[in-house]
């Protein structure tokens, strides 16, 4: 005879657990507040977080802030090195950090995919907690929307962050003089072609690891060195390293000359580029930065970053020249010139 | 229409009658099709890989031979070369005194 | 990287650049057909330091310039379709049609996919059974057996979902087409590296004896490129016009066999267009009768799509060595990198764009005196 047992019957509605983002979770109500509770919280909480109100109320010191905002919209979410989460704390972070500003506070908008699991979501907010932790900074405020199946690539996160001005170190796009040594605090290529592995289409397999990482370390050791003659700070994110340079030249209206043979591109990195017909001036960096300091504070300087993890490969990589301002022309290994220009717009591989 | 670049086969299958294998190409690997060299490769020897096939193998013997008549002609170039410079600088130098 | 680090060694390099200097009494007018060379040559800024002796010219070598604009425009047509993933070559994304590029069809809803290799379309094909897989098999004969294979494959597997649409071209015919014209300059050639690996060199031992131009086949490399130019201005020197091989790493005088075979069961020779330059006879591949199914043009019946060159961009002179970049009068205002009337201002080592980038150099070198 079929017995049926009485204990561990439970009405199937409503679903209050599941293993992934419902559209429920997005709109406002007890999803929505058990999304915040079960999954945010524990990891991000804080005593301002905690009030959860409309807004975060924060008192700052006397003094000038920074302000900096970035969306982040990187597939896949998770990835050798890093996911969608830590790399929207480091980039918000670093943009601060490249104004010389140290970074106090980040607020954190998610628009999650119909569908995400919880593991992956739940992956993240661990690491991105860690993160921010890391670069002593609070998250302060955020906001959660839910859309549809199909849109949103998993998840979108977009960072504000807000920190301090330094009074006397204002490093500036516009700040560069002939003579001026350009440095970089690591290797180049490093993100983009992680990234790049796991790319329908184009995929290979190797042990190349993204360098997101938060550099405040970083421009902390510089301003020491350099005080306010750290000219220019800038983390060569998008475009690579070729973009920023490009950027700074014209806003300085001076020329950059830059020496192949000092660049520091891992073999991995140059291999993979090779394969797919990439420069890896261009490629996307997530853990690096470029100063530009005059020249007699060059040597200090690389040897402050050396002195530090994150700048380990740190090295000189070129000067600012008078001549063919609003250009980076290129030595070559071989003695030749080469310009390198800003792209139109993505480097794509190519065959040819 | 030439982007070829050389690796180094690390082991090969058959895929459904098509010879696969996996090349390394400095640190980096891909999956890369081996049927227009099934015949003349083994797992260690050099391909240059263009789009995900092998087009030939590398004559790592001819690339060598090659390469050192090159290497000793530059460098007797570079002695030259550097000689003429000292040359000049010994005819400058007695110019001025 | 073993094979490839070695031959861009600074001293073996600046000993072929001084061995030119030596061996070359006069200025030679040379061309590379081939845009992997151009890419080096560009690049590495050998032009500049080379100037004296040798005047390179940057040939019709590579699918960028050359794909005829029906192509492009049949593509685009196809990559419009909502039941059609539409996969490339990165290099094709940008080349401008008619009337606009794979890039803005994407930006328009069209799925536009890039690929590294053919094998990747294919397999693409076969992960999606209900949506329909067209690649575009572009290129010389260096690719020709990649396309050729997955074709094959296709037909072997009976993958039903994927066809290719193609455009290639060959090189013997467009070298005796710039040689045969009356305004011709080029005095010797070097022959594309890769496209020799496929092919061998037999093929262009009736030029060079027709002609009397060398015909040195060289490989991707500064010092490749340097030691083919050495090779190519020791033979206009000595009067010699043969066919010599530097890239004897990779090239043997049969090429590689089996590839050779599978090209010819998939496809046979046929008149081309080639952009700007015009039809060159039995210059292109198209695919036999048997591999009809696979054929994108006739599957989806954009077969008959004819267009007309548009007039502004000189592309053919430029590639044909005629016209410098400079000299249009489209250059660096109507036609520039960021939004290109043709396809040598597309790829950054297009002639008309590494021409951009070192006028401005110029320029502004000249104006800081």
């Amino acid at each position: 005879m079929t017995t049926i047992a009485s204990t561990g019957l439970v009405c199937p509605t409503p679903m209050t657990s599941s293993e992934r983002i419902q559209l429920g979770h997005g709109s406002g109500g007890k999803l929505s507040a058990a999304l915040v509770r079960e999954h945010f919280l524990p990891h991000f909480g804080n005593e301002v977080l905690a009030q959860l109100g409309d807004a975060a109320t924060l008192e700052l010191p006397h003094g000038r802030i920074a302000v900096s905002t970035d969306t982040f919209v990187v597939s896949p979410l998770e990835f050798p090195g890093g996911n969608i989460g830590t790399l929207a704390v480091h980039g918000t972070v670093n943009d601060l950090a490249m104004m010389g500003a140290e970074p106090r506070y980040l607020t954190a908008g998610f628009v999650l995919e119909e569908g995400l699991s919880f593991d992956v979501l739940d992956r993240i907010i661990a690491t991105m907690a860690q993160a921010a932790r890391d670069a002593d900074v609070l998250l302060v405020t955020g906001d959660t929307k839910v859309v549809e199946r199909g849109r949103a690539d998993g998840i979108y996160v977009n960072t504000t962050g807000i920190g301090m001005l330094d009074e006397v170190v204002r490093p500036g796009p516009h700040r560069a003089r002939p003579g001026d040594a350009v440095l970089v605090s690591g290797q180049l290529g490093r993100h983009g072609m992680a990234v790049m592995a796991f790319r329908e289409g184009l995929a290979f397999e190797s042990a190349i690891t993204s360098d997101t990482a938060a550099l405040v370390p970083l421009v902390r050791l510089l301003k020491e060195v350099a005080g306010e003659e750290l000219r220019v700070l800038r983390d060569p994110t998008r475009g690579g390293a070729a973009s920023a340079l490009n950027e700074i030249a014209q806003a300085s209206k001076v020329g950059i000359a830059l020496d192949e043979r000092h660049l520091p591109v891992p073999t991995d990195v140059a291999a993979a580029c090779e394969m797919l017909g990439l420069d890896p001036l261009y490629v996307a960096n997530e853990g690096v930065l470029v100063a530009f300091v005059p020249a007699p504070l060059a040597e200090r300087a690389l040897a402050a970053l050396r002195a530090h993890p994150l700048g380990a490969h740190a090295a000189r990589i070129g000067e600012v020249v008078e001549r063919h301002p609003g250009m980076v022309v290129l030595r070559t290994g071989i003695g030749g010139t080469r310009v390198v220009d800003m792209l139109p717009g993505d480097q794509l591989p190519r065959i040819c | 229409m030439c982007l070829g670049i050389p690796g180094r086969i690390l082991d090969i299958r058959d895929d459904f009658g098509l010879s696969m294998g996996t090349v390394d190409f400095g640190g980096v690997r891909r999956d890369v099709c081996l049927a227009y060299v099934a015949d003349a490769v083994q797992p260690g020897d050099y391909v240059v890989v263009h789009v995900g096939f092998a087009i030939s193998r590398v004559d790592e013997e001819e690339a060598k031979r090659t390469y050192d008549v090159l290497k000793e002609m530059s460098q007797l170039e570079e002695l030259e070369w550097m000689s003429e410079v000292a040359d000049k600088a010994i005819e400058t130098g007695e110019r001025a005194l | 990287m073993r094979y490839l680090s070695e031959y861009r060694d600074p001293v073996v390099a600046r000993g072929l650049v001084t061995s030119i200097q030596k061996t070359a009494t006069r200025r030679w007018t040379m061309m590379e057909v081939c845009g992997g060379q151009t890419h080096t040559i560009v690049k590495q800024g050998l032009n500049e330091l080379l100037s004296d002796q040798v005047e390179m010219i940057h040939g019709p070598g590579c699918p960028v310039c050359v794909t005829p604009l029906e192509q492009i425009d049949k593509a685009l047509a196809l990559a419009s379709r909502p039941d059609i993933i539409f996969t490339s070559f990165g290099d094709m994304l940008r080349v401008p049609g008619s009337d606009c590029d794979l890039q803005a069809v994407r930006a328009r809803g069209g799925q536009v996919r890039i690929v590294y290799s053919p094998l990747d379309a294919l397999q693409l094909a076969r992960a999606n059974p209900d949506k329909e897989v067209v690649f575009f098999a572009v290129g010389f004969e260096t690719t020709a057996p990649a396309n050729a294979m997955a074709v094959h494959r296709a037909k072997q597997l009976g993958i039903r979902n994927f066809s290719v649409l193609v455009s290639h071209v060959t090189v013997p015919p467009a070298m005796r087409a710039i040689l045969a014209a009356p305004d011709n300059r080029v005095q010797a050639f070097l022959a594309a590296g890769h496209v020799c690996t496929v092919m061998g060199w037999t093929e262009y031992e009736p030029i060079a004896a027709q002609y009397k131009v060398p015909i040195i086949v060289t490989g991707f490399e500064p010092v490749d490129i340097l030691e083919g130019i050495a090779l190519a201005v020791t033979q206009l020197e000595e009067g010699r016009h043969e066919v010599e091989n530097q890239y004897v790493r990779a090239v043997t005088r049969q090429g590689t066999v089996p590839a050779r075979s599978l090209v010819e069961q998939v496809f046979r020779l046929a008149d081309r267009k080639w952009r700007g330059i015009g039809e060159i006879p039995m210059s292109g591949l198209v695919l036999r009768d048997e591999y009809a199914a696979w054929d994108a043009e006739t599957k989806f019946g954009v077969g008959d799509m004819t267009t007309e060159e548009s007039t502004e961009c000189r592309a053919g002179d430029v590639l044909r060595g005629q016209l410098k970049p400079h000299q249009c009068p489209a250059f660096g205002g109507k036609c520039k990198p960021e939004h290109p009337l043709g396809a040598p201002m597309v790829s950054s080592e297009g002639a008309c764009a590494a021409y951009y980038n070192y006028g401005r150099l110029r320029q502004s070198e000249v104006a800081t005196r």
